[in-house]
């Protein structure tokens, strides 16, 4: 695992009280970043953490191998524009996965609409994560790993391909359709 | 005579029984010193009195001056009783002695003998807001909440006069710009405002209040302004200055040790930091790796240490049972983050209370409700 260089920027301000700081014990957590954790504990199932992170360590671990071959296989000239840090691969990915905008089922009168509505940066998170494991967890073959089909995606998704950035574009579609009803908002 | 002379003495007794009986009123010329005339205690209902419109009790300036008056006297007579200083005679002393020359086994403690200074007791009230003639004093009387209004008014004509000023020093110079800082005081909540105005307010009321400080607050010149703002701030205590430092021991080689605990769901860990360079790791005299296999849970240990740079420097000698594996590294995390506290400096105890590491982790198993299949679950809705 690479050493990571975690800067604590905390500012001192002595008279804060106690519930004003995360007592959440994993944010703090210097190897994982709070984004990493917050996946462990989305693949999690029956409260299987152990398993949970050996998944993800080993996806880490798939993408850099596999971004490392394709480095050494490269010629010069293209080797710069590979990346080969598999943190930021996930990041990059996850970011490309995100929502800009989401729909809300609000009801008027019998009916019940579509409305587009702003997401928070929460939510843009938590959809984006979740759509990458059901969509490894169902569409991909019964024989393969987990670990192998969330390095697939991870990988096509950093490169803006992929089923979850498909179903990003499908769902920003749906917004932009239903556009008209975006006065139904009213918060 | 001796029958007139006794009636106004039974008249005068009967007047002081309380505002519930009230004799009716005869005018002196008509008493007939012939006639014993029966006193009769009557309700307020035959008055047809509303009592509970007329409010809470009031009490004049004067009868709350006596009180206190009586008060102190009987305090040093009191000092005198037990045999104490009555210079020096606090009100933990006055408690006790009137527990001890008092004693009540009522159970509810509030219906139990009590001495105490008359401001604790008597409710603090408005003295009364008109005058001979029934003309209020003041001119916002009729709005009903005449304190808020007029310290609302008094607050708005202080933004005005800084926005005046504002306007007149824009063009002259802009060295004066000092905004008042409201780090390390909290708004007064609205209780503690209500006791301040001696006025009952509603919530709306209470927001738009803050509302109109802020904006004061926000505004180029305002350090005008500070102490009156401040009037209305309390100060919040230095969080760090209430932790409890471990004692520093040294045993007989002259290493420096601290003995510390911590606690986690339901384990409990008791943990000795030593200060040799070696950084073993000890629990419950197995090593750290053969007992805790999972990395989260070495990690645990661990970031204590890390984050204030002293990994190797440490031996630990620590003693955990109770809970599971996660909690059993959580309250020993706990325990270590508490034992480093004394060879740490204050600053950075700051930083370790930020980060989360000083402070034990509250939650805990939540019970099962009866009518429940658990603590959140519910057994299945059915229809009918």
């Amino acid at each position: 695992m690479p050493e990571l260089e975690v800067t604590f920027t905390v500012t001192v301000m002595k008279s804060v009280t106690l519930q004003e700081v995360n007592l959440n014990s994993t944010l703090c957590n210097y190897y994982f970043f709070s984004v990493n954790s917050k996946f462990i504990n989305m693949i999690m199932q029956d409260g299987n953490k152990v398993l949970s992170t050996e998944i993800v360590t080993q996806t880490l671990e798939a993408i850099k191998r596999k971004q490392v071959e394709k480095y050494h296989k490269a010629p010069a000239a293209e080797r710069e524009a590979i990346e080969c840090n598999p943190y930021t691969i996930f990041h990059q990915a996850l970011e490309n996965c995100k929502p800009v905008i989401g729909l809300a089922n609000i009801q008027k009168g019998s009916r019940t609409y579509q409305v587009p509505i702003p997401l928070t940066e929460k939510r843009r998170r938590f959809l984006a994560m979740k759509w990458i494991i059901t969509e490894c967890r169902d569409n991909k073959h019964r024989r393969t790993h987990m670990y192998e089909k969330l390095s697939q995606e991870l990988l096509s998704a950093f490169a803006n391909e992929g089923n979850v950035i498909k179903r990003k574009h499908e769902l920003h579609k749906m917004a932009e359709a239903n556009r008209a009803y975006a006065h139904f908002r009213w918060w | 005579m001796a029958a007139c002379s006794s009636s106004r003495a039974v008249r005068s007794i009967l007047l002081n029984c309380g505002k519930y009986s009230r004799t009716p009123r005869r005018p002196a010329h008509s008493l007939n010193p012939q006639l014993l005339y029966r006193h009769v205690c009557q309700s307020a209902a035959v008055w047809g009195k509303n009592l509970a419109a007329a409010g809470p009790e009031k009490f004049s300036e004067e009868y709350i001056k006596k009180q206190i008056e009586e008060f102190s006297i009987g305090k040093r007579h009191l000092a005198n009783m037990m045999g104490e200083d009555p210079e020096t005679f606090t009100q933990e002393d006055i408690d006790r002695s009137i527990a001890y020359l008092f004693p009540s086994g009522l159970f509810e403690k509030r219906a139990r003998p009590v001495m105490k200074h008359p401001d604790i007791i008597f409710p603090k009230q408005s003295a009364i807001q008109w005058g001979e003639d029934g003309r209020p004093f003041n001119f916002l009387f009729y709005t009903g909440k005449q304190a808020y209004y007029s310290l609302m008014h008094e607050v708005f004509g202080k933004v005005l006069a800084i926005e005046k000023r504002q306007d007149r020093l824009r063009n002259e110079d802009t060295t004066d710009i000092k905004q008042i800082s409201l780090t390390g005081s909290r708004w007064m909540l609205k209780e503690e405002l209500e006791d301040l105005l001696v006025e009952t307010m509603s919530d709306h009321d209470y927001s738009r209040f803050l509302q109109l400080m802020e904006r004061l607050v926000a505004l180029p010149y305002s350090s005008l302004e500070e102490e009156f703002v401040q009037r209305f701030r309390q100060q919040l205590g230095v969080q760090s200055s209430k932790q409890e430092i471990p004692a520093l021991q040294h045993d007989e080689k002259g290493v420096a040790f601290c003995q510390a605990n911590g606690r986690r769901k339901t384990a409990s860990a008791s943990i000795t930091l030593r200060d040799c360079r070696s950084g073993n790791i000890m629990v419950n005299g197995k090593s750290y790796l053969q007992y805790f296999p999972i990395l989260q849970d070495r990690e645990q240990l661990m970031f204590p240490l890390h984050f204030v740079g002293m990994l190797g420097r440490f031996d630990v000698e620590a003693h955990v049972e109770g809970g599971g594996r996660s909690a059993q590294a959580g309250a020993l995390r706990l325990a270590i983050s508490r034992a480093l506290l004394s060879f740490v400096s204050s600053g950075e105890m700051e930083t370790m209370r930020q980060a989360g590491l000083l402070t034990s982790d509250p939650r805990v198993k939540e019970r099962k409700k009866p009518g429940q299949a658990g603590a959140r679950k519910k057994f299945t809705w059915k229809k009918r």
